[in-house]
């Protein structure tokens, strides 16, 4: 179903996906193992050692859970408020383009629908976690309603291609987004897990939840590039201007 | 008759103590007679010497770590940030020592106000000197603060007796918003009810809240405070409304606190009223709001639709 893997974004794509590859199968990656800290005093044998990655869940009952640090409550919450605020947008994205694009090509239909049905699922996920965890939500909500509709709206009326090509710029973003989140938690995972903590549920289902939708947002980005995203005029303008834009919106909601 | 050589104080404790008193060190016996003789008077229960009331060390030795602690706090205290349920990070607003001193004075408070006095004997009571408050840099607002913070810390478990015992996380997803009204409602009064032991005191602890150093940390409690009534009164919202509510909320606690201070009705009915009116007038004017914005959805909506119904192409 795929086409030969000359074209530059489904090199991106397969960037994107060796790099999840590479995360699912090394539970402790290779840079964090010298930096966390043992504390002394207790269980000495189970400190220079790590513990195997099948055995974790037995060997590390002794320690309880560790407490999260500043530094990483607050990775979490900008996180989350940048990802709840990332699916915001993808969801108006959708909603703006899907009455032109149906309108022209009304095959196009099921495709859209099928797609603005997961970023709404994803949506919904991340304002449960918001409200869930107590994170403040973005302050630039409005804003981003509002440039979110005009993008998706804006690159429809350009054409399906132009609408193809705003999808996987911003797809390709989201995907590289969620894969550097995915590996700082589980570096946080590792390093407890080094150091012969717990690691509480919540974590794992934060990084399975994390997981599944990075791939669903993959899965978008191939239906894109199948549906001519490639064939946009100008093609490097539309998705370098939209991609900037991504990273320029993710840095902002990171912070306010 | 309390000379420094009585006190076996280390080293580094020493001297952090004397320099945060700064020229307490070269006239200590003054200073430390001039509090006690005054506290002695004021108490009718003042015993003494604390030297010789029994005989209790002065136990001022980890006051570095104190300062670790203190610092560790300030960090820790990050607003609004990821509230973790299976690694909590501890939420202790007070180190062990400055805890058992305010414990203690805020049981004074009623009698001698939210003033240094009441920390001194505060102190007194915890078994320190009189002067040990001293490590407590913002005086008699870290009073107030320890009340603002005790009693938002026991609002959750207090909510959670009210609505049955029911876990208040998610506990009965999709409470109407009638619901989440009363309930609103009735933790903002749960709150207000706490302030009713100090009541007479509360003007003077919002005077010293009003001082200009001092308004930051108060406001930051505040939004604490309408954040964690919101939290347990189940409101979900995680729009713009996420701050609309938690500013409208605000402004109602802190009338309606101002006005509990002027109230002598049986139980505070008044303050209750005044209260459920403020809350009212606020679910008005947002309704309106609502009503507007969704009238101007509908018709842009409609509109559209009618543009592309008639083949314009958008």
């Amino acid at each position: 179903m795929l086409r030969p893997a000359t074209r530059p974004a489904l090199v991106a794509t397969r960037q994107v996906r060796q790099c999840a590859a590479r995360f699912f199968s090394s539970p402790v990656s290779p840079d964090t193992s010298s930096s966390h800290v043992h504390s002394p005093s207790t269980t000495p044998e189970t400190n220079p050692a790590p513990p195997p990655p099948n055995s974790r869940s037995s060997t590390s009952s002794s320690k309880g859970k560790k407490p999260l640090t500043a530094e990483q409550r607050a990775f979490l919450s900008s996180a989350l408020r940048v990802n709840q605020a990332g699916e915001l947008a993808a969801t108006l994205i959708y909603t703006g383009q899907t009455p032109p694009l149906v309108t022209r090509d009304p095959s196009l239909r099921p495709l859209m629908k099928h797609m603005y049905d997961q970023e709404a699922a994803h949506l919904r996920t991340f304002n449960d976690l918001i409200y869930r965890h107590r994170v403040r939500p973005t302050a630039l909500y409005p804003l981003w309603s509002v440039m979110a509709t005009g993008l998706g709206w804006g690159t429809a009326m350009l054409g399906k291609e132009a609408a193809m090509a705003c999808t996987e710029a911003v797809e390709t973003e989201i995907g590289g987004h969620y894969n550097a989140q995915i590996r700082k938690l589980l570096e946080m995972v590792s390093e407890w897990e080094a150091e012969g903590y717990e690691v509480g549920a919540e974590f794992r289902h934060l990084i399975n939840t994390l997981r599944r939708i990075r791939d669903e947002e993959l899965e978008h980005l191939d239906h894109a590039v199948e549906h001519d995203a490639q064939k946009a005029e100008p093609h490097w303008l539309l998705t370098g201007v939209i991609r900037a834009g991504c990273r320029g919106a993710i840095w902002v909601s990171e912070r306010v | 008759m309390m000379r420094p050589s009585s006190i076996s104080l280390r080293r580094p404790a020493r001297q952090i103590l004397f320099s945060s008193v700064s020229t307490i060190r070269a006239a200590a016996p003054v200073p430390t007679t001039a509090t006690h003789r005054s506290l002695s008077t004021s108490t009718s229960t003042g015993s003494g010497c604390p030297c010789a009331n029994g005989s209790r060390r002065p136990q001022v030795k980890q006051t570095q770590e104190l300062q670790q602690q203190q610092q560790q706090r300030q960090q820790r205290q990050h607003r609004n940030a990821y509230h973790s349920y299976d690694h909590p990070s501890s939420s202790a607003a007070f180190t062990p020592v400055e805890e058992s001193i305010l414990s203690a004075a805020y049981q004074h408070v009623p009698s001698h106000g939210f003033t240094p006095s009441a920390l001194a004997a505060g102190a007194r009571d915890a078994g320190y000197l009189d002067i040990s408050p001293t490590i407590l840099p913002e005086g008699a607002f870290a009073l107030i603060r320890y009340h603002l913070v005790k009693q938002r810390e026991e609002l959750a478990p207090r909510v959670s007796e009210l609505f049955g015992g029911e876990g208040h996380v998610g506990a009965r997803p999709g409470l109407s918003e009638w619901e989440i009204r009363g309930r609103v409602e009735a933790v903002t009064w749960e709150r207000l009810s706490a302030n009713a032991q100090v009541i007479g005191r509360w003007q003077e602890a919002l005077a010293i809240m009003a001082q200009p150093s001092y308004v930051p940390p108060s406001l930051k409690e505040l939004a604490l405070l309408s954040d964690e009534i919101l939290f347990l009164a189940g409101d979900s919202s995680v729009d713009p409304s996420w701050y609309t509510k938690r500013a409208s909320l605000s402004t109602i606690y802190a009338a309606a606190e101002l006005f509990m201070t002027n109230d002598h009705s049986p139980e505070f009915m008044d303050t209750r009223a005044f209260l459920n009116r403020r809350l009212r007038e606020v679910n008005e004017v947002g309704g309106v709001f609502r009503n507007l914005r969704e009238w101007v959805g509908f018709t842009a909506t409609a509109g559209v639709n009618v543009l592309r119904s008639k083949g314009v192409r958008i």
